[in-house]
C-alpha cells in the first residue's frame, strides 16, 4: 500500500488529478434513514441534478432494498438511469451512512465488447449446430427418397429386360424358320412376297426388343465390350435386315462397306450394330421414295458411319428433341415406340463417340456417327467412374461439426473414415497404420497443420494429405503444399469438389 | 432476473416496463436496475424493483453480491436452447443456498419462435409440479405481464 503523506506534494497533487479525472467520485452523506445530508462532488456526471435528486435518489435508494444499512455494502457495475455504470459502496458511518459513486464507464465498456463477442460466439455456434442437424436429416430425407426412386426404376428395368428377353428366344426360332421356309420357297414367287411380309415384321419387333433391353439397362449402361469388328460382315448384316424393309416401300438401299484396312477397329459390336439398324430402320420409316444409304469409313483411328436417307426430313426446331425418349412428334406419319433415337444418343454417349444431323424438311436427313477406335474403347471401359473408394482416410479437424460432414462426405464414397480433433495424436496413428489419405484442417490448437504434414513427411510417411483451410490466399496454399500437402481446398468446402479430388488423390 | 446469457432477461424487463422490445443483443455487464408498480387483486399494489443481472449459467461471487436481499427469482430460459432450460434450473438450486424463502417463477422465453424450440412440452409439464412456469415472449409481450403478476402476487403483505 502506496503510503500517501509521505509522497511529494507534486505526486499528491497529480494524483488527485488523475483519481478526480477518471473515477469521478460523488460522495452522497446521509442521516438515519436516506435523508441527504451533504453532497460532495460531480453529482450532475451520474444525472443526479438538482432538479431530480429527489427521484433519482429513490432510484438508489432502491437498490439498497432488503439490504442492512449499517454494513458495508459494494455493487460493482451499477447502471444509473442515465445510462452510465458505477460502482456503488455504501460506507456505514455510526448510524448513518454514505454512499460513494465511482465511474465504471470505461471499464464496462471494454467488459461489454469482450463479453459480446464470447457470448455471440457461443450463440452462433448452438446456431450452426442446428443448422448443420436440419441439413443431416434433409440429407437422409433425400438418400431415403433417391433410393426408393432407385429401386422403382430398377425394378422397371428388370421388368423391361425380362419382357424383352423373352423376345429374343423366339425371334431367333422365327427368323431361322423364314431362313428355311425362303430356300424350300425359291420357286414362289407369292409365297417369296409373304415371306418378306414376315420378315420385315419380325425385323420391326426385333428392333423394338434390343432397344426396350437397352432401355431397361437405364443410362449407365453396360460395360463396353469391344472387340475386332468385320466391317464388311457389319455391312452385310444390315443389309439383310433392312433390305426387305426397303424393298416393302420401293426404296433403294445403297450399302457402302469401309474399304478393307488393317487392323480392323477395336469396338462394341453389339453397340455398334445397334446403332446402325436403328438410324437405318429410321430412315426407311421416314422415307416414300428415293433411297437409303449407309456408307462406313475407317482411318485406323476414327470409325465414321453415314446413314442418308431422301425422306420428309427434320426441321431444326424438331432435331434436339428427336433424341428423347418416347417422342416422334417431329416427323410426321411416325410409328414405333419413339425409343430408337434415345437410344441411338446414349450407346453413342457410352461409346465416347458423336453423332452429327443435317436435315432440312423435304431434303432428307444425314446422320454421321463418329466412333473413336481401339485405344480410346478400351481406355473407356476401365475410366475411373463413380464406383466406391475402397480404403481408410483420417479426418483432423478441432470443429467436430465440421469433422462429422468431413466423415459423411468420406463414407458415401466408400472410405472407412477415424475423427482426429488434434494433430499430434493423429501424426501417431498416421506413423503406426498409415491412412490411404489424410484430410488436415490447416489451423488447428498446437500443432498447425502444415507442421503436422512437415512432421509426417520427415518420419517418412507418405500418404496423400488434402489440407483443408479458411484462408483462400495464395500463401496459405503456398504453406501447405510447402509443408508436404498434396492438394489444398478452401474453406467453405465445396463437397462436389472435395469427391472428386478425393477421387482424383486415391485414383 | 437469473439466466444464461442471451435469453432475454433485459428484454423482458424492457417490455414489462417500458414496452419496448429489440431484437439486437446487447449482453448486460453488471446490474441494471428498473422498477415498476403492479396492481394487485383486492390487495395494495407492490412496487417491483428489478435486478437484470448480466447472464451466467452458473452463480459467481459478483452474481451472488447482487442476489443479496431479493424477494423473488425470475428465472428466465430461452425454448430455443434447451441447455439454458438446465442452467435456469442450476442458478436456482444455487440461489436457494443464499435465498431459502425467495418466490421462483420460471420464464421460458422466445415463445414467438416456437417452431425452434427445444424445450419440449412434457418437461415444462414437470416443471410446472415444482414452480410456476410461463411461456413468455419479449417480441410480442405474451406471457410477460402473467410472469411478473405471478411474482408480484406471490409477495407478502
Amino acid at each position: 500500500m502506496i503510503d500517501l503523506p509521505a509522497l511529494p506534494l507534486s505526486v499528491r497533487r497529480r494524483l488527485r488529478e488523475l483519481l478526480l479525472e477518471q473515477a469521478h467520485p460523488l460522495v452522497l452523506s446521509f442521516a438515519g434513514q436516506w435523508e441527504l445530508c451533504g453532497v460532495h462532488g460531480d453529482a450532475a456526471w451520474y444525472g443526479i441534478d438538482a432538479g431530480s435528486a429527489a427521484e433519482r435518489l429513490d432510484a438508489l435508494r432502491d437498490l439498497f432494498v432488503g439490504l442492512e444499512l449499517d454494513q458495508q455494502q459494494v455493487l460493482p457495475f451499477v447502471e444509473l438511469a442515465n445510462g452510465r455504470s458505477v460502482h456503488l459502496h455504501l460506507i456505514p458511518d455510526a448510524g448513518d451512512f454514505h454512499l460513494l459513486l465511482l465511474d465504471a464507464e470505461s471499464a464496462r465498456t471494454a467488459q461489454r465488447e469482450q463479453q459480446q463477442l464470447a457470448n455471440e460466439a457461443v450463440l452462433a455456434g448452438h446456431a450452426k449446430g442446428k443448422a448443420i442437424d436440419a441439413l443431416k436429416h434433409i440429407r437422409n430425407e433425400l438418400e431415403r427418397q433417391r433410393s426408393q426412386l432407385a429401386e422403382a426404376d430398377a425394378l422397371k428395368g428388370a421388368l423391361i429386360a425380362t419382357l424383352s428377353h423373352e423376345f429374343r428366344t423366339p425371334l431367333t426360332a422365327a427368323f431361322g424358320r423364314v431362313r428355311l421356309l425362303e430356300q424350300s420357297a425359291a420357286a414362289d414367287p407369292a409365297l417369296q412376297r409373304e415371306l418378306l411380309a414376315l420378315r420385315r415384321s419380325l425385323v420391326h419387333l426385333q428392333v423394338l426388343a434390343e432397344n426396350l433391353l437397352e432401355y431397361g439397362r437405364g443410362e449407365a449402361g453396360g460395360l463396353l465390350n469391344p472387340g475386332a469388328v468385320d466391317l464388311e460382315a457389319l455391312a452385310a448384316d444390315c443389309r439383310a435386315m433392312i433390305e426387305p424393309l426397303a424393298m416393302a416401300k420401293g426404296l433403294d438401299l445403297r450399302v457402302l462397306p469401309a474399304a478393307a484396312a488393317a487392323p480392323p477397329p477395336q469396338l462394341d459390336e453389339l453397340r455398334l450394330r445397334q446403332i446402325l439398324v436403328n438410324l437405318l430402320s429410321n430412315a426407311v420409316r421416314y422415307t416414300a421414295q428415293g433411297e437409303v444409304s449407309l456408307a462406313l469409313r475407317w482411318d485406323g483411328r476414327e470409325l465414321e458411319a453415314e446413314v442418308a436417307d431422301t425422306g420428309i426430313g427434320i426441321a431444326p426446331e424438331f432435331q434436339a428433341r428427336i433424341f428423347q425418349p418416347f417422342n416422334a412428334g417431329g416427323q410426321s406419319g411416325s410409328r414405333g415406340a419413339g425409343l430408337g433415337l434415345s437410344i441411338v444418343r446414349r450407346l453413342v454417349e457410352q461409346m465416347h463417340g458423336t453423332l452429327a444431323l443435317d436435315s432440312a424438311p423435304g431434303r432428307g436427313s444425314r446422320f454421321t456417327l463418329r466412333l473413336p477406335g481401339a485405344a480410346a474403347a478400351s481406355a473407356s471401359a476401365s475410366a475411373p467412374g463413380q464406383g466406391r473408394l475402397h480404403g481408410r482416410a483420417y479426418v483432423v479437424d478441432d470443429d467436430p461439426d465440421i469433422a462429422q460432414l468431413l466423415e459423411l462426405a468420406l463414407v458415401d464414397l466408400g472410405l472407412q473414415v477415424r475423427c482426429f480433433d488434434a494433430a499430434p495424436v493423429a501424426i501417431e496413428a498416421a506413423l503406426a497404420a498409415p491412412p490411404d489419405l489424410l484430410v488436415l484442417d490447416m489451423r488447428l490448437p498446437g500443432l498447425s497443420g502444415p507442421e503436422a504434414v512437415y512432421a509426417l513427411r520427415s518420419r517418412g510417411c507418405r500418404s496423400p494429405v488434402l489440407m483443408l483451410s479458411a484462408h483462400a490466399t495464395a500463401a496459405a496454399r503456398e504453406s501447405a503444399l510447402h509443408a508436404g500437402a498434396d492438394r489444398y481446398l478452401t474453406k467453405p468446402v465445396d463437397f462436389a469438389q472435395f469427391a472428386r479430388v478425393v477421387r482424383e488423390m486415391l485414383g | 432476473m437469473l439466466g444464461d446469457f442471451g435469453v432475454g432477461k433485459t428484454s423482458l424487463v424492457a417490455r414489462f416496463v417500458r414496452s419496448t422490445f429489440s431484437d439486437k443483443y446487447l449482453t448486460t455487464v453488471g446490474v441494471k436496475v428498473d422498477s415498476k408498480e403492479v396492481a394487485r387483486a383486492e390487495r395494495e399494489p407492490v412496487k417491483l424493483v428489478l435486478w437484470d443481472i448480466a447472464g451466467r449459467n452458473a452463480l459467481d461471487t459478483v452474481s451472488a453480491n447482487y442476489l443479496r436481499g431479493a424477494a423473488a427469482l425470475l428465472l428466465v430460459a430461452d425454448g430455443t436452447r434447451e441447455a439454458s432450460l438446465a442452467a435456469a434450473l442450476d442458478l436456482l438450486m444455487q440461489s436457494r443456498a443464499l435465498l431459502p424463502d425467495a418466490l421462483a417463477v420460471l420464464a421460458v422465453n422466445k415463445f414467438d419462435l416456437l417452431e425452434r424450440w427445444e424445450v419440449g412440452a412434457p418437461t415444462l409439464a414437470q416443471l410446472r409440479r415444482l414452480l410456476p412456469v410461463f411461456e413468455t415472449s419479449a417480441a410480442t409481450g405474451t406471457g410477460v405481464e402473467p410472469a411478473f403478476a405471478a411474482i408480484a402476487a406471490g409477495l407478502a403483505p
